[in-house]
């Protein structure tokens, strides 16, 4: 009987180890190896620098989007943030000094987060349908007006942070690592850490122990809404003029990356790493795509499968 | 939120229910002279046909306490498999895509154990992949039996309203004269009672999640058929469209209430502000905004138990 079951124990414990481990690391992992023989050429430092740049959007928006999901809530609105952060900084609707357009489009995030927050804990509405109405009105609202006034040039400074480099190595990744370490750090040293962890693995248990629940979802999305204020930071002055189509994908890439990041719904795991290694993978599984000839339909399929298998995989267990 | 054993309330209709539309209507006939005319109305009834027939399949799943994002795509896929097969097959092949659909989508939710919002969102995301791999740019040709079955007219009336009163003729006995009506709202008030009960939830749930898809397939042929091409992209907006109207209509998101007749004057609802913004000269962009707000409005009127997804 021991035995038998001694190597089962021993087996099931590793499985446990590799499958505790999130998706993200064996994905990029794989990922690379793929492209290193199919497609030398991209895992070479030039574009894989190249490549961490174009992540860096997506990276930032990561963190919001992982924090409200660790408090087992869902923040959709990032596009609708982005498109208007967007409108907001290049459409010249608003005359005004470039620091001021960006402190206006901060307290914007604040509010749009606040407003999300109100909805979700106050008059409890799902959180899911809460945020993409936000995106919608927004969205709505940014198009209407562009009738009127079409996006224009980025802020010198924006386009200061998105192109430039230093030596080889470009500026818009070191902003998300500006925003990441201290977050990162904040969320395993501080009591909102354990507080966090504590209503993702048991919201309930949460609630009745005396959390500051409610306080704690509100931080979370207003952070949310302002990481994807900074997100939109960053791609605009990558891009370097508005758009309309800006931070389109944006909302559902950043799920995707957190759940390959191996954050899940009402398990309290997840760390900070995971969903910005995700994010990388993510990106450069869309440049591997394109460089094999796969375009959007293939894409939005692959991305589909992939948040689907990603989610069974993690709540089987 | 207390539970309560009077009748009346699995329905969840409300005076603000009945009360908005019927406002919307007689300010619109104030305002607009020819929103009262037999070819707006008519036109109305054809815009909103396909949204109807989504809701109710909506409203299945709203029932159990689920939600599908998927029926948009689904929507799209169905127009672009209907320009795209063998004519001979087109319907069938529809529907056998719409009842895939759902399966997979019951399978994920019940089996798999997977959030019904992310496992729609991910199926939502895979058919629009799908349907622009199908047919990437608008176009093609609908076979003529199925256009015919948009635009033929019966009496001077046309096609449109048959589809709409077959939907809610076929959504009503489901669910007010069956016994597999009956047990969804059992499920949607407690999925634990209801199992303890004895009703295999999972089936249930299941057949839920196929009836909403086949819904947006069916949806799909009449849009196919009123627009006479494939688009990949049409079915967009209907995810979000469906899930206010049906909100709008009393239907509690949180499962257990909502009736049919919510469902046809949420859709109304919908339909009148659209055909209302038009008539009056608003921009169709502003017209998404106020969708946004409305379903803020309807959503905040229904205060659940849990705080996030």
């Amino acid at each position: 009987m021991t035995t038998h079951s001694l190597p089962t124990a021993a087996c099931r414990s590793i499985v446990r180890l590799f499958s505790s481990v999130p998706f993200a690391y064996a994905g990029t992992a794989a990922l690379l190896a793929f492209a290193y023989v199919t497609r030398p050429a991209l895992v070479s430092p030039v574009l894989l620098l190249l490549i961490v740049r174009q992540a860096a959007p997506l990276a930032i928006a990561v963190l919001g989007q992982s924090l409200c999901m660790r408090v087992l809530s869902l923040d959709l609105s990032i596009g609708g943030v982005i498109l208007a952060v967007s409108y907001i900084l290049t459409s010249g609707i608003l005359r005004l000094p470039e620091p001021i357009l960006l402190t206006i489009c901060v307290l914007f995030g604040v509010a749009v987060g606040a407003v999300n927050a109100f909805l979700i804990t106050r008059i409890r509405a799902s959180s899911v349908i809460v945020t993409l109405a936000t995106a919608l009105i927004l969205s709505g609202v940014v198009f209407s007006f562009s009738q009127l006034r079409a996006p224009g040039e980025a802020p010198t400074i924006l386009r200061y942070l998105g192109q430039t480099k230093i030596g080889i190595m470009p500026i818009s990744p070191l902003v998300w690592l500006a925003l990441f370490v201290p977050l990162a750090l904040f969320l395993r040293m501080s009591v909102f850490g354990r507080y966090v962890d504590a209503i993702g693995a048991n919201p309930r248990a949460a609630l009745i122990s005396g959390i500051p629940y409610i306080r704690i979802v509100t931080v979370a999305h207003i952070l949310s809404s302002l990481f994807a204020v900074f997100s939109g930071f960053v791609l605009v002055g990558f891009v370097g003029a508005g758009s309309l189509d800006i931070g389109r994908d944006l909302p559902l890439s950043s799920l995707v990356a957190v759940i390959l990041g191996g954050v899940t719904f009402g398990s309290g795991k997840g760390g900070s790493l995971g969903p910005a290694v995700a994010a990388f993978m993510l990106t450069f599984s869309f440049n591997l795509l394109t460089s094999l000839g796969i375009g959007e339909p293939g894409k939005l399929m692959l991305q589909g499968a992939i948040i689907a298998l990603a989610a069974t995989r993690r709540s089987s267990h | 939120m207390a539970v309560s054993i009077s009748r009346s309330n699995r329905s969840g209709l409300r005076p603000a229910t009945i009360a908005l539309p019927a406002l919307l209507f007689v300010a619109l006939s104030f305002l607009s002279p020819a929103f009262l005319s037999v070819q707006n109305l008519s036109n109305i009834n054809g815009q909103i046909a396909a949204l109807l027939i989504v809701s109710l399949g909506q409203l299945a799943v709203a029932l159990i306490g689920g939600i599908d994002l998927s029926v948009g795509a689904a929507l799209s896929l169905t127009t672009t498999i209907i320009v795209s097969v063998n004519p001979d097959f087109a319907l069938a092949a529809a529907l056998f895509a719409g009842v895939a659909i759902g399966l997979v989508n019951g399978i994920g939710v019940t089996v798999a154990g997977v959030h019904p919002l992310i496992m729609t969102m991910a199926s939502m995301t895979f058919l629009q992949g799908l349907a622009l791999l199908i047919h990437p740019v608008p176009g093609g040709t609908v076979p003529d039996y199925i256009a015919g079955l948009a635009w033929t007219s019966a009496s001077g009336v046309p096609a449109a309203f048959f589809w709409c009163a077959g939907a809610v003729a076929i959504a009503s006995f489901l669910l007010s004269m069956t016994r597999f009506g009956l047990r969804l709202f059992a499920i949607g008030a407690s999925q634990a009672s209801a199992a303890r009960n004895g009703i295999p939830v999972k089936w249930y749930s299941v057949g839920c999640y196929v009836i909403c898809s086949v819904a947006a397939t069916i949806a799909g042929i009449f849009i196919s058929a009123r627009v006479s091409a494939g688009d990949a992209t049409v079915g967009a907006p209907f995810a979000l469209d469906s899930i206010t109207a049906i909100a709008m209509g009393g239907v509690q998101l949180a499962g257990g209430t909502g009736s049919v007749a919510g469902v046809v004057l949420g859709t109304i609802t919908l339909g009148l502000l659209t055909n209302g913004m038009n008539l009056v000269g608003i921009s169709p962009f502003l017209r998404t905004a106020a969708t946004g707000v409305l379903l803020l409005l309807a959503i905040s009127m229904q205060r659940r138990n849990v705080i996030g997804v």
